[in-house]
Formats: structure tokens, sequence, C-alpha cells
């Protein structure tokens, strides 16, 4: 089987050409740095691969180190480098990378769609001339010209052509074809180019130095000479020497190759989204008009019935299975257990689908990259980078990608932070057990919801305050983000993304959901002796009982609340369905308070997330010792916050 | 002669670049984004705090904050 690599730079479109041509729901946002893993397919019998996005070989970010290695080390049979038509110049940079590897190349201009609109024409003939490369104009997003590629990539495979090499100015090509010409140079890695080994040397490069024999003295006097008068005559390091020699290269060929007629128009949201006093404020509308619409109206209306139609059907069951004699275990797992459980975690559905729908619409409109660059100021005062609001806003949807995109920042310190606070944001799985306590303790008290956003919003600037003053170096680093154009969301990636994201919440309502409720049913109805007992005395209670103790300064130190937190760490909607199936919804009064149900969702909001989101901290993070960590203070810090919420209600109330 | 760097452009100036002050790694990032010699950039906006900013070049923006701004020396 061969391999094919998509490579190009960030946000040029390479996931939706994945999900194009191999038919799947990878993740697609309008900012760089979405896919931060390699993720495989298949196209016609062969083996394609999506990377994270590259403005160069040289790489910044663990992201974009993982692309390097994929190219450099496993040697893709065709690599297809996605080039942003309507940015070819700066596209055009990797491409003389790329170029040099001896790999076969094939350029495919995306967003043609775009090109009419923008004032720009591309010679797509000529492009190839002057690569050596075949070139096919397509759009990924519309599904144009995805034929004429298929055909390419069949053709590239089949005659392996190897592209141009762009040529440097005289003077520096003097030095390369001198090194080329050396014996030394037969050491090389197999499948490597001359040049490209030529091109290392004189930049010294240290990942490729180390990887050669030493030179002999001979050689290394000449190659340190060549430096030497290179810096002279260019007043400049010879690595910067060579980016300037590539662009250079680039600019020629986009100047012989495109037509830019009108120059593109300002965008005019931008100037309400980025303003000095509205651009805050507006985010912060936004933000909430995306929970009002989802959680509140939606919710307001689908919840109730739902609801009912649960109810109504558990009713019915039950007195069919009377009827047919079915054994009280059997229909007690199905009413009590999976209907209870279940149907308590699928009342939300249309709320996070809606929740879901309006993240997608916000992810693919080019909105992120500007909170990102609005919320930087803000961000930096706290030890986090502006790129971290991006996980922040991911994160209240689901906190397992949100913790993955964390990965495009730069900054070690900054990344791992970022990491550590996003589970401080509530996440579309934390809504349903808000919901059932607001509504049955706080009816009609509608502000208490945004509080929890509030507090988890807290959370993270106490955190990153802390740790900033604590960070003895007070370093900054680089914030450097391209902003991407502004567009209506494509409707296939806003609809993809959303149906995927609501069926995974579907599925693991059939699934983990499922199952712990069943578990629950059986744990809660047996004693130890598995005789039949009252839930009071069942193996459930009693192991429940082990932690409730710690829990009851927090004032919910019955079993049952502890049992439903540890079932939360399988997955957070299971804090509802094991409530609803050891207390039930409707008497949840006769254990909770209003000042424990406040203390109750705080210590849901802030303590350590559930599995899924733990491993993804663990994979970024890196070690089991800062996971640990991570955990600890997140439930640390839940602790202390639901011990003094409690008692600052009860002072008040 | 006074040095000028592009943290000191406004809304809406035009520069071109002449050499990059930095470390290394910064420097090569800056190039890698298309910061060489002679390209023009022009500052589009202004984050509302005043800091980073969105500055235009070889056809695309992208927004950098004003401590790297200070390392690319204009003409
Ligand atoms: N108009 C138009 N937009 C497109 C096209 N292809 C992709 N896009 C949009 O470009 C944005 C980026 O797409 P992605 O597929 O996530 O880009 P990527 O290259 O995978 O980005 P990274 O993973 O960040 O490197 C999305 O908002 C897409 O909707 C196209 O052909 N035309
Ligand atoms: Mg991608």
């Amino acid at each position: 089987m061969q391999t094919i690599a998509l490579i190009g730079n960030p946000n040029c479109g390479k996931t939706t050409l994945f999900n194009t041509l191999t038919g799947t729901t990878a993740y697609v946002g309008n900012w760089p740095g979405v896919t931060v893993e390699k993720k495989e397919g298949l196209v016609n019998g062969h083996r394609i691969l999506d990377l994270p996005g590259i403005y160069s070989l040289s790489p910044y970010s663990p992201e974009e180190k993982l692309s390097r290695r994929y190219i450099l080390d496993e040697q893709p049979d065709l690599i297809i480098d996605v080039i942003d038509a309507t940015n070819l110049e700066r596209s055009l940079y990797l491409t003389t990378q790329l170029a040099e590897l001896g790999r076969p190349l094939l350029l495919a201009l995306n967003m043609e769609d775009l090109l009419e609109k923008e004032g720009i024409r591309i010679d797509a003939r000529r492009l190839s001339q002057m690569t050596g490369c075949p070139v096919v104009q397509i759009s990924a997003s519309k599904g144009t010209g995805i034929n004429a590629l298929l055909e390419e990539i069949e053709r590239s495979l089949e005659q392996k052509k190897l592209p141009m090499q762009p040529l440097f100015s005289n003077f520096i090509e003097r030095y390369i074809t001198t090194i080329i010409e050396d014996d030394y140079l037969h050491q090389i890695p197999k499948g490597r180019q001359m040049r490209w080994a030529a091109i290392k040397l004189l930049e010294a490069d240290e990942l490729f130095l180390s990887s050669m024999p030493a030179p002999p003295q001979a050689f290394q006097t000449y190659i340190e000479q060549a430096r030497k008068e290179l810096v002279e005559h260019y007043d400049d390091d010879v690595q910067a020497i060579i980016i300037d020699q590539r662009y250079k290269v680039a600019e020629h060929i986009a100047k012989d190759c495109q037509v830019r007629t009108k120059k593109a128009k300002q965008f005019n949201f931008d100037n309400l989204a980025t303003s000095k006093f509205g651009a805050i404020p507006l985010f912060i509308a936004i933000m909430a008009a995306v929970f009002y619409l989802s959680i509140g109206l939606v919710g307001g209306y689908t919840t109730g019935w739902l609801e009912s139609f649960f109810a109504f059907a558990s009713v019915h069951i039950q007195t069919l299975a009377d009827a047919m004699q079915v054994h009280p275990l059997l229909s007690g797992i199905l009413v009590d257990g999976i209907i209870a459980g279940v149907g308590a975690v699928l009342t939300f559905v249309p709320q996070l689908f809606v929740l879901f729908l309006l993240l997608s619409i916000l992810e693919d409109c080019g909105y992120m990259a500007r909170i990102a660059f609005i919320m930087d100021r803000l961000m930096r005062s706290m030890g986090l980078s502006g790129k971290s609001i991006i996980p922040l806003v991911i994160g209240t949807g689901c906190s397992v990608p949100a913790i993955m995109s964390s990965r495009t920042i730069e900054h070690q310190k900054q990344r791992e932070l970022t990491v550590i606070v996003t589970p401080f944001i509530p996440c579309g799985a934390k809504m349903p057990v808000f919901a059932l306590m607001l509504t049955y303790f706080f009816p009609g008290k509608w502000f208490i919801a945004p509080l929890i956003y509030l507090l988890g919003i807290l959370a993270v600037i106490i955190t990153g305050l802390l740790a900033r003053a604590l960070d003895k170096h007070k370093e900054t680093n680089a914030f450097i983000l391209e902003l991407p154009r502004y567009q209506i969301p494509a409707a296939k990636n806003v609809w993809l993304q959303t149906k995927d994201r609501t069926l995974g919440f579907i599925q693991k309502a059939g699934t983990i959901i499922l199952l712990s409720s069943v578990i629950i049913y059986l744990l809660s109805s047996y004693s130890f002796t598995l005789q039949a007992v009252d839930a009071e005395s069942s193996m459930l209670a009693i192991l429940g009982r082990l932690i409730s103790p710690l829990l009851a300064p927090l004032g919910f130190g019955f079993w049952q609340a502890s049992v439903a937190l540890l079932t939360g760490i399988a997955a957070k909607e299971s804090i509802v369905s094991t409530l609803s199936v050891t207390i039930g919804t409707a008497s949840l009064g006769s254990f909770f308070t209003p000042d424990t149900a406040l203390s109750y969702m705080t210590f849901i909001l802030l303590s350590s997330p559930c599995i899924a989101a733990i491993s993804a901290m663990f994979k970024e993070l890196g070690s089991k010792r800062k996971l640990l960590f991570a955990v600890l203070w997140q439930t640390g810090f839940a602790y202390v916050a639901a011990l003094i919420i409690r008692s600052a209600t009860l002072l008040l109330l | 002669m006074m040095q000028m760097t592009m943290d000191e452009l406004t809304v809406g100036q035009k520069g071109a670049v002449k050499a990059i002050n930095a470390p290394k790694q910064l420097k090569r990032r800056l190039m890698d984004m298309g910061f060489t010699k002679g390209v023009g950039v022009e500052v589009v906006k202004l984050a509302p705090m005043g800091d980073p900013m969105e500055v235009s070049l070889r056809g695309y923006h992208l927004c950098l904050r004003k401590a790297e701004a200070r390392a690319i020396e204009l003409r």
C-alpha cells in the first residue's frame, strides 16, 4: 500500500480535504492549529494522512514537530502540498522546502471558490511549469476539482516524478555545487537529496549534523569558509539568508503565476469585533447568547416535554411488565435502571445539539482567532497566552478536544497551565446536573446559571494568578498567530461537526450511561450476600459511605451523592443518571437543600474531570506527576470553593 | 539617524523590513512567517488594550505582540 501525506500551512483546508477524500468527520475549524494529531484514512486503496499545519520545516510547537518528524522520517510515497490559493506567496515558501525532500510532490490549490471574490487569478499551467509539480485547482469544502485530484494522485504515484529544485542566487549556488561534488555527501541518509544535505550543512542544522559522521578536516574547513563568506556577503546569518532566498523564489513564482486585480476589501464585522470598547463586551455577549439559546430557550421547551415522555414510557412499560409477569428484577433494571438513568441524560440531547451547533458555527466563521487577539493582554496577566482562550471556549462543549487544542501554545508552562484550567469551564456533559438542580431548587432564579460559568472563569483566573505569582522566571514568550479570513460557515462542516458531537453524546448514553445505570441499580438493590434489600443496606450504600464522611463538611455526606460523584468519573452525565436511579429526580428535596445543592454543583463544576479528559490531560502534560498535581489541584480547589459557597449561602439565606 | 521598529507604527502606517534583531529562535520564526528584508508591512489594527497588533504582509493578516514587533526594524 502506498502512503500519501497532506502537508500545508495551518488552516489551508487539509482536514476538509481529508474528510472529502475519505468520507470521515475529522475536526475542522477556521483558525490555525485545529489538527494536532496525525489522522489516517483510506482513499482509493492508498493510506492517506492528515497532519497538523506547518509554516516551515523548522517546528516551534509540539504538533508542528509531529508533522516535521513524520515527513522527514516516514518518507511518504507522495506529498500533497495543500495550498490556500488566496495566500499563494507564503504557501510557496513551504513548497520550496518540501521540494527538496526527494519525494514526489503534488500541489493542490485549495479554496478555488474564493479566488474570484478576492480578485485573484492563478495560472495553474505556469505554476506547474515553474515548480515541476502537477497542480490541481480544488475546493475542498465545495467538492470541486476532487475527481481531477484523484486522477492526478494516481498518475503521480505511478510516475514518481520528483519536483524541480528551487534555485537560489548564483553566489550561494556556487557553494552548494561544490559541496554536492564532495564524497562526504555520499554518506547522507538514504532517500535524502544531495542538495538538501548541502543546504543543511551550510545552515549548520543541528539535527542534521548530529545524524552524520564527522567530516574530513579539509571539507570541514571549506564549509566553515563558505559560511563565513556568505555571512560577509549578505550581512546576515546563514539560516536567515536561506529563508530570504526561499521567499525570493516564492515571490518570483507567485508574481509570474498570479494576477491580483483588486485588493481584498476590509472586513466590516471585524471593526466591531476588535474595536477598542466593543470587543470584549461583544465576546461576552456572544458567549452569553450561545448559552441562552441552547440551555435557556431550547432547553425550556424540550426538557419538560422529554421528561414527560420518559415518565410516560416508564409507567407504561411497568404496567406491561406487570401484566406479563416479568420478574421484578428485570423490570426494575429496565424501568428504574435504564429508563430512569439513560432517560435523564437523553432529556438533554436537544440542548446539547444546539450548543454544539452554535459552537461549530463560532469555530468555522473565523472569530476564534480574533478572540485570542483581543484577549491576549488579559490572558497574559494571568500567566496564560491569548491562544489559551481557544481551549476555554471549546471547553464549553467538551473538555477533551479543548485540552488537545492547547497543544498549539508554544510555551510549555503556558500550555500546561492551560491544560490544568480548561476543565474548570463546565462542559456540555456537566450541564444536565446543573439544569436538574437549578430547576428543582431555584426555579425562576435565572441568574444562577451564568454565575456557575462565572465561578468556572474565576477558578481559571485564580489558578492563573497564583501560578504567575509563584513563577520565578516570569519569562514571556512570543505570541504570533495568523488571523484567518471571516467566512460564512460551510454548512457541510457545521452539520458534520454538530452531528458527530451530538451522536457521540447519544452513543455515550447508550453505552457508558446504560451500563453504569444497570450496575448502579443492581448494586443498590442487593446486599453483599446477594439478598434483595432496600437501598439503605445495599452494596452501593456501603461503598458510598466509605467516602461520604469526607464530603460531609460540604453538606452532601450521604452515600447517593458520593456514588454519583464517583460514577461521574466515567462520564459526567452519569451523575444525573445515578442520582435519578438512587434518589429519583422528584425527591431531590429530601436529600439536598438549596445550600447543599449549590455546594454540590460547585464541587462538580471544579473537581477533576471525567476519565476521557483526564487521559487527554495526561497526554498533554506528559508526566504522571504533573497529572497528579493537576487532578489534586482541581479537586482541592473544588473542595475549598464548595465549602466557601456553602458557608456563604448559609450566612446569606 | 533614528531607528524605527514596527511597534512604533500607528494604525494604517506602512513600512518595509530592514532587519530583525531578535534571538535566533524568534528571528527564524518571524522570518518563516514572511518578515524578510524588504517586505512591505502595514499595521491594520491594535487590540482593545493596545497590544497585540494586527499587521498585514504578503497578502495575509497576522497578529503579534508589540514585544515581538520591536524586534522588526524598518526603513
Ligand atoms: N471557501 C472555502 N473554505 C474552505 C475550503 N476548504 C476549507 N475551507 C475552510 O477553511 C477552514 C480551515 O479548514 P481546515 O480543514 O480545518 O484546515 P486545516 O488545514 O486542516 O487546518 P489546521 O488543522 O489548523 O492545520 C475551515 O473554516 C474550512 O471551512 C474551500 O475549498 N473553500
Ligand atoms: Mg486540520
